[in-house]
Order: C-alpha cells, then structure tokens, then sequence
C-alpha cells in the first residue's frame, strides 16, 4: 500500500527484488512513520488533557488536511526533481479568483470550483512552460513567477478580501462528516487514492516517475520529458488551487494573507510533509501516503507541543529538529538496508 | 534549550508532563496578539495586573511565533481545548480571522477584538481598541500646529494589509484638508512596519525630499523609530515630526528635540480593561445594547481605549498619562456599557 | 549576429559583469536626470549603506551557488548572530570586540554544523539548511521572545552611521574587504578552485583528488562567516538587536548573484557581477520609492527582473556555446 512506483532512484522494472513485499513494508519510511505517530498519539492522549476532546480532534484533522493538500502539491513537481517556490501563491491566486468570482460576478460554486482549480492549473503550465523553455532551474523561475503571481494578484485586489461569499462555502469548511471528522480531511485523503493511483497505474504517471530518476534513460526510450515536466508543474498548481479553496472554506473568506507575504507561510509545510514522508528531493520517488503520514506527524507534535505549553516560540526550533531528525533516520535506515544488500 | 528538553523527555521517556486541570476555574482569559510585535508588551504585564486584582483563573499573554493567519488560528483552537474561556484577540486579519472566533463563540467561549477590529458581521461581543483614525487625526493636528499651520506633510504607515492602514492615511488627508489648501500630504509609505524596509525607503524618501518636507507624521511603530533615528542623524530640527506609541528611541528623540511629540495608545489598558470586562460578562453582567458605542470602518461596535498626545515636557511621565486614561475608562465603563444584575 | 571570436568587444561581453555594469550605469545617469536629488550626498550614503549590507548577504549565497548548492539558513544565521552579538552586551556587559568574536564565532559553527551534516550524509543542502532554518530562528525567537535588544553600544551605533569621507559609508569597509577577498578565494586560493570545481561537476573534481567535505564545510562555514558579518552590520545600520533580522533576506540573496550571472547549478560564479546585481536592486527599490511608485507594483517589478536577468544570461550562455562550437569545427 504504501509506495507508490518506484522505491528509489532507480527506473521501474530494472531492478531486482530480493525481498519479500511484507519485508519492504515493514522497513519501509511510511511504517517507521506511522509508528511513531501511534507512539506519538499514545503519549499526548494519556498526558495531556483535552488532545482527544472533540473538538482538539476536528481542528487537527482539518489542518492535516490542508497540509496534506499543500504537501502534495509540492510533491507532485519534485517527482522530477525540481521545486515550485510559488505553491503559496498560486494557492492565493486561485482562492482569490474564486472569491472575485462568486460575490463579483455572481458564479454559482459548483462553476467557481473548477474554474478555480483549472486556473492553479494554467499558472502551474506558466511556471512548466518556462522553466522547459528556458532550461532555468525551476527554483529561479518559480522564485520569480512567486513575486509575478502575487503581485499581480494584490494589485488587482488591492489587498481586499472577499467576504460575502456564498454560506454554503463556510458551512462545508465548519461541516462535521462524522463527530470529529472534517469532509477537507476527507478531500485530502480521496486526493491521496487518487494519486497513489495516478502514479501507480497511469501511463503519465509513470512517465513522471521515470524523467525523474533518469531524465536520460527516460528520454531515449521515448518519454518526451519536456511535456512531462510542464504536466508535474499543472499538477503542481492544480493542487495548490485545491489547498487554496480549502483554506477558503476554512476560513468562509477568500484573504490575500491567507499565505503570507507572497504565499511563503506554505513553504515550510509544503516541503516538511514530503520530505518527512520519503520524497526524495532529487527525484524519481514519491510517497503519496508518506505525505500524509507527514502531514499528519507535523501538526499532532504542533497540537501536543502547543497543549504542553512549552512556549510557543520553541516550536519552530523543535520542529526543524524533527526534520532534521527525520530525514537522518531516513539516511540511516538506507545506508543499513544497502550494507545488509537489501536493496 | 530547557524547554525543548522538557518535550523531548516527555515524548521519549512517556513521563507525565504536569498540564493543570483547567475545567472550572472561573474566567481563563487568554490575550492573543497576531504575532510577535512590540506593541503588545504590556499585555503580559496589563493580563498579570488584571488577574490579581480581580481574582480571574488565568490572564496568560499567549504569542504566535510569527504573523501567519494559520500560526494564529492553531494557537486559538489549542488555547480553547486547554480550557480558556475568554479571549483578547487582535485579529491577524479583519476579515480572515472572524470563522477563528465564530468557531470560539460556537464552543462557549467569549471573544473582545482587541487593539483591532474585526469586520462586521463578526461573533466578537465589541471592539476594544484606539480609535485609529482619531488618533492619527490628533496626531496630525498636533502637528500641524507645530508646522505653524502650514507646509507639507509625510506620512509613513504599517502594513497595507493592516485594516487600520486604510484608516490612518485618511484621517492625516483629513486634518490636512481642514486647512485649505496651507497643509499638504505630499506622500505616504506604507507597508513599512518592518525594520530593512523602513529604513531603506524612509531614508531614501528623506535622502531625495528633505528640503520639500516641512513635517512627518508616522502612525506605526517601527517606522516612529527610524524616523526618528533619520532625523537624528541629519541632525535636522526643522521637520517637524510627530510619531507614535512608546519606543525608547522616539521618547529619547522627543527629549531631544528631534521629534515634537508622540501619540501613545494604550496597550496596557486594552489588556487589563479587556479581562475586566470579560470576567463581569462570565459573572452576571451582559453588555447594554444602547451603550455609547462608536462605531468606525469596520464596526459599529467600538470602545476607545484612549489615546494621549505626549510632547517634550511630558515624555519623561509618559506612563502616568497612560496610567490615567486607563484609570478614567475603567471607572466609567460599568455604567455605560454593562447591565449587572 | 557577426561576432568573431578574437574581437575585443566580444570578450568584454563574455564578461559576467558588463551587461548589470551598463544597465546599473543607465540607470544612474537616467534617474540623476530626472531627479537631481539622487545625486545628493546624503543620498549617496544611503544607498551606499544598502549596498553594502545587501552586497555581503549576496556573497553569502554566492558561495554557496557556486558549490551548486543553496543556503536557505542564510538569513536565519544573520538574525540569529545579530540577537547573540547585541544579547550577550546587553545581558552579561561582555566588552565589544569579544562580543564580536563570539557573534562571528556562532556564525562560522552555524554554517560548519550544516556544511558538515551535508558532506557526511549527502542529503540534499536545501533541506538540511531548510532545517537550519527552522532551528536557528527557533532559537533566536526563544531567546528574544521577539522582543528587540536595546543594548548596541555607542561604537557599533556610531559605525552604522559615520562616514569614512564625504558620503561614503563605513559600512562599506566590511563590504570591500569581504568581496575582495572573495574574488580572491575564487580566483587565486585553492579552496575557492575546489569549490568551484565540485559545482561543475562533482564525480570529476573528486577524482582529481579534492576533497569533497572538506570543500563543502568550508563553503558553508564561509558562508555563515559573511552572513554573521551582514547580521552585524545590520545591527549598527537599525541600532538595535531586531529578531526579525534576516527574514527577508532569502528572495534578494538569490536574484542578485542571479542577475550577475552566476549558474545556479554551480561552477560558475561572478563578484563584480554580483555586485551591480545588488546595485540594480537598489536603485530600483530607491527608484519606485523616490518616484512615489504604487507600492503595489515593487513585487512584479522584482519578478520580471529575475526572469530578464535568466533570459539575458540564457541567451548568452547559447551564443557561447555557438561561437565555442565554431571554433572546435574550425
């Protein structure tokens, strides 16, 4: 369950397994990961009170939820081992234009939503296109297009919010599926499946995958890596869109601060969850579920540390001291696996 | 570093971390700001005063690490499940910050916007902060008058994402228009609330127009300070100034004679006032709904918390004005904007 | 385009520098022009002192650029080596120049430590400094709860605002000495060849014998050097020990270097270009200020330069590489 495509950088099919699949899972990142959320969970429930109230269980789903979103939404372009400064700003965009379409032009939601999303999509294909074109690393081109998107965006609103959007938009944000559950937890899980799918099983998925770990190889056996590179960036931005009108529903506003200045407030989450879930930076891995799973870690230490009281200025130290942590353990996990030749 | 340990220990060795049982202690009131600024230092002070003198459960000051709407949100959601009932919130946004607070009401909770407002329609009881626009206004008439009636007028402002921005940059435009024509506002900054970037455009503005500026009035923090510091270092005491709030800078300035005066709000009284008021409402009073409430851009809902125009005799007992206009509000609120049984 | 390859205005373009020296060069006469205050001593001084600051935070990435990696711990390094520098003065009554020492001292370890983690695991840099990131301005808002230090002594103050002669700055002694001597280390030290060797291409400059960790905790230890020292120089330019130090630093760390020409995969990278990079910067932010430019419209204006610094080096690059190509035909 866990993986999705390739274990590492290595393209799919050409290496040999030598372990058992229940071998893999147990000394895989995703179960190390999922274990120590148990533990993690088991500890804050029985030391501190009110981490399992209700309503301490809704709003941490919630915020999973949306880092989820974010965390994929990074994910999806470091497949090819690039990155997207302008998550957080695509996000903003979309949230915004939908909002402008909705109390402007009077747009039901059904209609706001995809035009919404498609837009993510188009300034993703922007942010692709160029650094195909350009032959830039995408860190420039995205650092750039961050400041673009932005400024257009709060020179267009002059930073005015949109506040009389449509109820049903804010109830769906304060909606409870079942006691404690968030339907934006559920969004972000059914857009896991669906990734863990896409990458799994689809021919463009796949593609992804194999330009990632070996742009060269893919390219000589057929794989337009260009096109697939502008596809990871649309994907890219079709999920920050789909985080930015989540944190909409949250909030039953769209507000041009939602991410910051320029949309930097998502960059933390956007590479934490990834990153602690076993994506590799340099490409050619994904772990949708890792993600998640990352997510998920990030804001239960955030909950349990802020209900500790440790001081809320501590709890930024503490969590790059997790990160750094994880991706050690991670390292050493790989080195003793590559020592044993399990891999 | 003790802190850290102190998580750390408690995660890997399981020991139990003593969090108090917080259920039934009366009013808890929780002052949150919308991040870490320098203004809000008299909250801990203002919420400690405010808990012993009217015996509430807690008055904890309780910061976001940084400004991020989420940062802010997150801290409210855990400071409800630790048992708080009452907050003090400046909203991190007008707008965005207002389904935080509705979910906090939702739960039994009682909310003040504090220092700032929300827009209405919000679920916050009232607004408790300095009438922004007012004090920009008696800041710039102030200076007007040591202008000599006449001249031209810079105004440097905070974040443009700052509700009360807006606010400010009309109420200096409408002192000046009072004037007819003698009284200029030739430019504003804004977006400057920040040390590099206040002191780059204030210095470059002042580098080109110094000649052409006859008075600066700022109504944010940081750019009161590096105006202040501008001006000390060209050693000019010819532009008049006028700033704002109590940072040692601009009080030295002011006793200098480098900066005329400064328009100090009141951050100790919203906190220690705000908690009062919270823990009447929890204890038998409601509010009067034909109170003298104010109202401004934002809401029709608001309650000065006073504002004072300090000049060089006055700078050194700064903190007396601010003690007394604390004093007077606190007096006189009961009777007008409380029913108590 | 009819370029040979021996004509001298052909190699003068292949310089890093020409095109941000011309366009900085319009850009003061332009201004000047419409502005005469521009040219005004005081003014000078002013965007002197931004230069000077800006233009060590650059050199700070530079290094780094050149390993082919990125620092994103950079500002954080500087904030958190401005609270310490101001902290211990102001808390223990430490005397000025061991203050220093051990404000620089916390800067070079900050760097080492994350050079070192790099070098040992191989992970990749932008996470391990991302981490960096995180911890050290976790540290610096522990420590200050985000209140700012008072405490900067009379001296350090005084630095931040005289001038050496007419309207130069002494803040831009600190800024000379620190781009000469990294045209120096890139140019004529064997480190600097090393760090520039492994940004081109690493499995080679291994197998001619450098050392790769060594090399990288170096960079990134140099790195944190020139990072405390614009932390410090910030320090006496505000007058007061701000927290908030270093936040904005990351998005003009990279565009400058950018802008010079340096390639962000490594291996290549320019000082002087760097350095009109900074100075384009400047005269942009001073420029929309001093023309009353809606502050709206800063954001977009910096976006675009990035990406016409990307297409100009890009297009250079090609005609490089062509011009080369004929050679080796010919």
């Amino acid at each position: 369950m866990a993986h999705a495509g390739a274990d590492n950088p290595i393209p799919p099919g050409s290496a040999p397994r030598r372990m058992s699949s229940g071998m893999r899972l147990l000394l895989g990142n995703e179960f190390g990961l999922a274990v120590l959320i148990l533990l993690t969970v088991a500890v804050f429930a029985l030391t501190l009170d009110g981490f399992t109230s209700p309503f301490s269980i809704y709003t941490i789903g919630r915020q999973i939820g949306i880092d989820t979103m974010i965390g994929l939404a990074m994910m999806a372009v470091i497949v090819t081992g690039g990155l997207d400064l302008s998550v957080g700003a695509i996000g903003v965009c979309s949230a915004m234009l939908f909002g402008w379409l909705m109390q402007v032009m009077g747009v039901p939601v059904p209609v706001a939503v995809p035009v919404a999303v498609l837009f993510g999509a188009s300034l993703g294909f922007v942010n692709g296109f160029t650094v195909v074109m350009s032959g830039v690393h995408s860190f420039i081109i995205t650092l750039a297009s961050m400041s673009i998107f932005f400024g257009v965006m709060i020179f267009l609103t002059r930073a005015a919010a949109f506040n009389g959007l449509p109820p049903q938009v804010q109830a769906f944000g304060k909606m409870r599926v079942l006691p404690g559950i968030s339907p934006l937890l559920l969004i972000a899980v059914a857009v896991c499946a669906a990734l863990v799918v896409f990458y799994r099983y689809s021919t463009l998925g796949r593609q992804m995958l194999a330009a990632g770990a070996n742009a060269r190889a893919a390219e000589l056996s057929g794989i337009r890596t260009g096109r697939v590179i502008v596809a990871c960036h649309m994907l890219t931005g079709l999920l920050a869109a789909i985080a930015g009108l989540m944190v909409t529903a949250r909030t039953g506003a769209a507000v041009p601060s939602m991410a910051g200045q320029l949309g930097q407030d998502w960059l933390l989450p956007a590479f934490l969850a990834p990153v602690l879930g076993g994506t590799l930076l340099s490409g050619g891995r994904v772990s949708v579920i890792g993600t998640l799973l990352g997510a998920t870690f990030i804001n239960i230490m955030t909950s349990g540390l802020l209900l500790m009281r440790v001081g809320e200025f501590w709890i930024l130290a503490f969590l790059g001291v997790m990160l750094l942590i994880a991706v050690l353990a991670d390292r050493t996990r790989q080195v003793f696996l590559t020592s044993r030749g399990m891999i | 570093m003790k802190m850290i340990s102190k998580a750390a220990a408690a995660l890997l060795l399981g020991t139990f971390v003593c969090v108090p049982a917080l259920a039934d202690e009366g009013t808890m009131v929780a002052l949150v700001p919308g991040g870490p600024h320098p203004y809000f230092a008299a909250w801990e002070q203002a919420g400690a005063d405010a808990k012993k003198e009217f015996g509430l459960g807690a008055a904890d000051y309780r910061v976001p690490a940084k400004w991020e709407l989420n940062l802010q949100s997150q801290l409210l959601e855990s400071l409800l499940t630790q048992g708080y009932n009452s907050f003090l919130i400046f909203p991190g946004d007008a707008v965005g910050t207002t389904s935080v607070a509705q979910e906090l009401v939702d739960n039994g909770a009682q909310v003040i916007a504090t220092a700032g407002c929300l827009k209405d329609p919000s679920p916050a009881l009232f607004c408790l902060g300095t009438d922004t626009g007012n004090s920009a206004y008696l800041g710039a008439k102030e200076l007007i008058r040591a202008m000599g009636g006449k001249g031209k007028i810079a105004h440097f402002t905070g974040f443009l994402v700052d509700p009360n921005t807006q606010l400010r940059i009309d109420a200096v435009q409408k002192a000046a228009d009072e004037t007819n024509g003698a009284v200029e506002v030739v430019q504003v900054i804004a977006d400057i609330d920040a040390p590099q970037p206040a002191e780059e455009k204030i210095n470059a503005y002042l580098a080109a127009n110094a000649a052409g500026v006859d008075g600066i009035i700022t109504t944010a923090w940081v750019p009161a300070v590096v105006a202040a510091n501008s001006l000390r270092k060209i050693g000019d005491k010819r532009i008049k100034m006028v700033g704002i709030d109590h940072d040692e800078v601009v009080i030295k300035a002011i006793a200098d004679g480098f900066v005329d005066g400064t328009m100090l709000q009141n951050p100790y009284g919203q906190g220690f006032i705000g908690s009062y008021v919270l823990n009447r409402l929890r204890t038998g009073c409601t509010l009067k709904e034909d109170g003298p409430w104010k109202s401004n851009a934002l809401t029709v809902r608001f309650v000065d918390s006073g504002t004072v125009f300090v000049d060089q005799a006055t700078a050194p007992t700064y903190v007396n004005a601010m003690v007394g206009i604390t004093a007077d509000l606190l007096a006189g609120f009961e009777k007008d904007f409380l029913t108590c049984s | 385009m009819a370029a040979t390859r021996d004509s001298a205005l052909t190699r003068a373009f292949d310089n890093d520098w020409i095109g941000p020296g011309l366009v900085s060069l319009i850009a003061v006469v332009a201004i000047s022009l419409a502005q005469p205050a521009f040219l005004s001593p005081f003014n000078i001084f002013v965007l002197m002192s931004a230069i000077s600051v800006n233009m060590v935070i650059a050199l700070g990435q530079l290094v780094i650029i050149g390993l082919g990696q990125m620092n994103l711990a950079l500002g954080s390094i500087g904030g958190l080596v401005a609270i310490s520098f101001v902290g211990v003065i102001e808390r223990y009554g430490i005397p000025v120049p061991l203050a220093l020492a051990f404000a620089l001292g916390i800067g070079i370890a900050a760097g080492m430590s994350g050079g070192y983690i790099i070098a040992r695991t191989m992970i990749s840099a932008f996470i391990i400094t991302l981490a960096g990131l995180q911890i050290f301005k976790g540290i610096n808002l522990g420590i200050t709860e985000a209140q700012p230090f008072y405490g900067v002594p009379e001296a350090v103050k005084a630095f931040g605002q005289a001038s050496v002669i007419g309207p130069l700055p002494w803040l831009m002694v600190p800024m000379m000495i620190c781009s000469v001597a990294m045209w120096y280390l890139f140019n004529r030290m064997r480190i600097g060849r090393h760090i520039l060797a492994m940004g081109s291409n690493p499995h080679a400059a291994e197998l001619s014998g450098i050392d790769a960790n060594a090399t990288i905790i170096w960079a990134h230890g140099i790195s944190g050097l020139l990072a405390a020292i614009a932390g410090l120089m910030l320090v006496a330019r505000l007058q007061i020990g701000q927290p908030t130090i270093g936040d904005d630093w990351l998005i003009s760390s990279f565009a400058a270097p950018v802008i010079g020409g340096a390639v962000l995969t490594g291996g290549r990278v320019s000082v002087a270009g760097t350095f009109f990079g900074v100075v384009i910067i400047a005269i942009i932010t001073q420029g929309l200020v001093m023309f009353n430019i809606d502050p709206f419209v800063v954001q977009i204006v910096l976006g675009a330069l990035i990406l016409w610094a990307v297409a100009v080096n890009r297009l250079r690059e090609m005609r490089i590489a062509r011009v080369q190509a004929r050679g080796a035909g010919a």
